[in-house]
């Protein structure tokens, strides 16, 4: 990890418009990718990080989705603002996806081979031969026995660990500088998860590609992440490096989610565990308020009538807190 | 030795080092359409037709437009026509004698038999064998039944094909893009619906000259409607899948998504519909030749055979059946074998048979 800025999200703002108004999917969302670094973003369903990670490719169905501000800058070039025929050469060449659910992501129809090349060729201009070659070269880095023979086979014949496989190797075989991986094992049984991930772990630091992993799961982020982004109804509530946010999460939410995991090096007392109360809001015509304070056990006046500033934590705490934000009225004097 | 090698090479193996084979979506279903035993039997028919009609002009037939005056209406036999003539001719002057209760045949008739007699003795006319008969201008009917299906079959897959292109690049298109441009397409066909079909085939017939070309165009013109809508609505459904969405974000082009991701999704249900497509072509063509727009003789269409046919149909009746019935298993076997590619294209069905 060095301190080069690859990727730079600037006050990203997704709306969809629906029947029932615009939905604020994604408002107002910052954060930095440096080269080789992992960054987690973590939120409920509904948060907006698939939005957010969509965003960034810009592949939001259109309509009913419009990307209504903001600034998307990859190594210097802002994404939002290049011809659809510049972005794809970006897709899947400098910017790669893995998907949730591998038993749909993959063409049933196609061979792996098929599939593999199509996007070697078009990116990396070689003939088919030598994409081929690649191609199992990528399958036998991401732990596919026999890949030789495997890659003429089709979807239906892998299983679901195996497919997700091929889908780290496809996304991998252009050497991209990011990978973005929407919880790549959610869909996975949880002997597959670990061995996912530690694959994943392992191919992206030997390319030094950058990873932005969203997920649900604050186990998966504390074992793969450098950097973490809390979401909640489409903004990043908290920033910081994953040990300064565990060690010390500031923002209410972020307290709530770490509490609501079970964990095994707390010795069990009978107490049932922690949850946050209530459910996520509606982000359709979200009132200027901080959108967490229903469910908030330290929510104030001011939290209804204003969305908080972000407080930077950097300058208090040690080295690990460097670039640790929150959004909360609790750190706040302006109020 | 040297064969195991080249075997070992072939076969796939998976982690254990079992043998696997790569099974394609569409071998798969090639082994369940076996397992169809009425599917399997409408595929033969099915070849069996189209061969013969390929070979039509190479088989050892009569030419269908060959006429014979003396052979009219002579019943279907193994015989040479010549015997089939002369006794069909006596009997009916056996009719003629009971019904004016003669005992015997008078002068005129004796001379008139050994006349044919004397002919049949000369002429090597008489020597051709009529197998399914001849219809009233004395042409075979075998001859005239297979040359039908020939532009029959053709009209079916001429029509099928068009239809099935025209219908896969426009519907593929409309249900990618959405929008305005799914909008306008459909809208076109919506009116080219509402239309009555059969209305614009007759009048194009009429307006650009019956000729078998026109009919083709005619056909085609309205054929691809159905399939379009069919293609528009398998690619809606299958346009938000996670490849399509995985393909796009390897930097897939629109165009690369839509024919090589989504078009090979929806084949399994293009195919069966066009199985039953054909069909349909050989029903219309039939019901334009049988009003008398379709195509036109000496040439033959099971359509206007079957509509010489029903004029004689009491006095001799093999010229209404022989096309009938080539026509009805042609059609049987098409729908089976549309029938038996559903189910065996159906994922559904997968675990079933």
């Amino acid at each position: 990890m060095t301190d080069e800025v690859i990727l730079r999200v600037k006050d990203l703002r997704t709306y969809f418009s629906t029947d029932e108004g615009i939905v604020k999917a994604v408002d107002g969302v910052s954060f930095e990718l440096r080269k080789g670094e992992t960054l987690g973003i973590v939120g409920e369903s509904g948060s907006g990080k698939s939005v957010t990670n969509l965003s960034i490719i810009n592949m939001i169905p259109s309509p009913p989705g419009k990307i209504a501000g903001g600034e998307i800058l990859f190594m210097g070039e802002d994404l939002l603002k290049m011809p659809a025929k510049d972005i794809r050469r970006i897709r899947g060449n400098k910017i790669s996806m893995i998907f949730q659910d591998p038993m749909t992501s993959l063409n049933p129809f196609l061979r792996i081979s098929s599939q593999m090349t199509e996007t070697i060729v078009l990116h990396q201009g070689l003939d088919k031969q030598a994409a081929k070659a690649k191609a199992i070269e990528m399958l036998r880095l991401a732990g596919i026995p026999a890949p030789e023979k495997r890659i003429d086979q089709y979807p239906h014949q892998f299983s679901g660990g195996m497919r997700q496989r091929v889908m780290i190797a496809m996304s991998l075989s252009c050497n991209p500088e990011i990978l973005i991986a929407d919880e790549p094992t959610s869909a996975l049984d949880v002997t597959i998860q670990a061995q996912i991930l530690d694959l994943m772990k392992d191919l992206t630091a030997r390319l030094g590609t950058a990873v932005i992993l969203i997920t649900h799961s604050l186990g998966v982020v504390a074992g793969m992440c450098d950097t973490l982004c809390v979401m909640y109804a489409g903004r990043v509530v908290e920033r910081g490096a994953t040990e300064a946010l565990f060690a010390a999460p500031m923002h209410p939410y972020t307290q709530g989610l770490i509490k609501s995991v079970p964990r095994l090096d707390v010795a069990a007392t009978g107490e049932r565990l922690s949850s946050i109360r209530g459910q996520p809001p509606n982000v359709i015509d979200l009132p200027d308020c901080c959108p967490f304070y229903p469910r908030c056990d330290k929510a104030m006046e001011v939290c209804r009538r204003k969305y908080p500033p972000s407080v930077d934590f950097g300058a208090s705490g040690g080295p690990v807190a460097k670039g640790h934000t929150a959004s909360c009225w609790l750190y706040s004097e302006a109020k | 030795m040297k064969a195991d090698k080249a075997e070992r090479v072939d076969a796939q193996v998976n982690e254990f080092d079992q043998a696997m084979k790569p099974v394609s979506l569409w071998a798969d279903a090639w082994r369940r359409l076996k397992k169809n035993k009425m599917a399997f039997a409408g595929l033969y028919i099915v070849t069996f037709y189209i061969v013969v009609s390929m070979l039509a002009p190479i088989l050892p037939i009569y030419s269908y437009e060959d006429q014979v005056i003396a052979h009219t209406n002579l019943p279907p036999s193994l015989r040479p026509a010549g015997e089939v003539m002369i006794e069909t001719r006596v009997a009916y002057m056996r009719k003629v004698l009971k019904a004016e209760a003669r005992s015997s045949f008078n002068e005129k008739e004796e001379a008139e038999i050994a006349a044919m007699k004397a002919d049949v003795a000369v002429n090597p006319d008489h020597k051709r064998v009529y197998v399914l008969g001849t219809d009233n201008l004395g042409r075979d009917m075998l001859s005239r039944t297979l040359y039908g299906g020939r532009i029959s079959i053709m009209i079916g897959l001429v029509g099928t094909i068009t239809a099935t292109l025209v219908g896969i690049l426009l519907g593929s298109i409309a249900g990618y893009a959405g929008g305005r441009v799914d909008n306008f397409i459909m809208r076109f066909v919506d009116i080219l619906y509402g239309l009555p079909y059969m209305l614009i085939v007759i009048i194009m017939m009429a307006v650009f000259g019956k000729n078998i070309l026109n009919l083709f165009v005619a056909i085609a013109l309205v054929s691809w409607l159905t399939l379009a809508r069919v293609v528009r609505g398998q690619v809606i459904s299958l346009k938000n899948a996670e490849f399509v969405e995985a393909a796009r974000s390897m930097g897939a082009s629109p165009a690369r998504i839509v024919f090589r991701h989504l078009t090979p999704n929806t084949l399994g249900v293009i195919v069966v519909f066009a199985t039953l497509l054909v069909p349909d072509f050989i029903m219309s063509e039939s019901f334009l030749s049988f009003l008398g727009l379709g195509v036109s003789a000496p040439l033959a269409s099971w359509g206007s055979l079957v509509s010489e046919g029903a004029n004689t149909m009491e006095l001799y009746p093999w010229q209404l059946l022989v096309p009938a019935i080539a026509m009805t298993l042609f059609l049987f076997a098409m729908n089976f074998l549309g029938d038996g590619l559903r189910d065996a294209l159906d994922p559904q069905s997968k675990n079933r048979l």
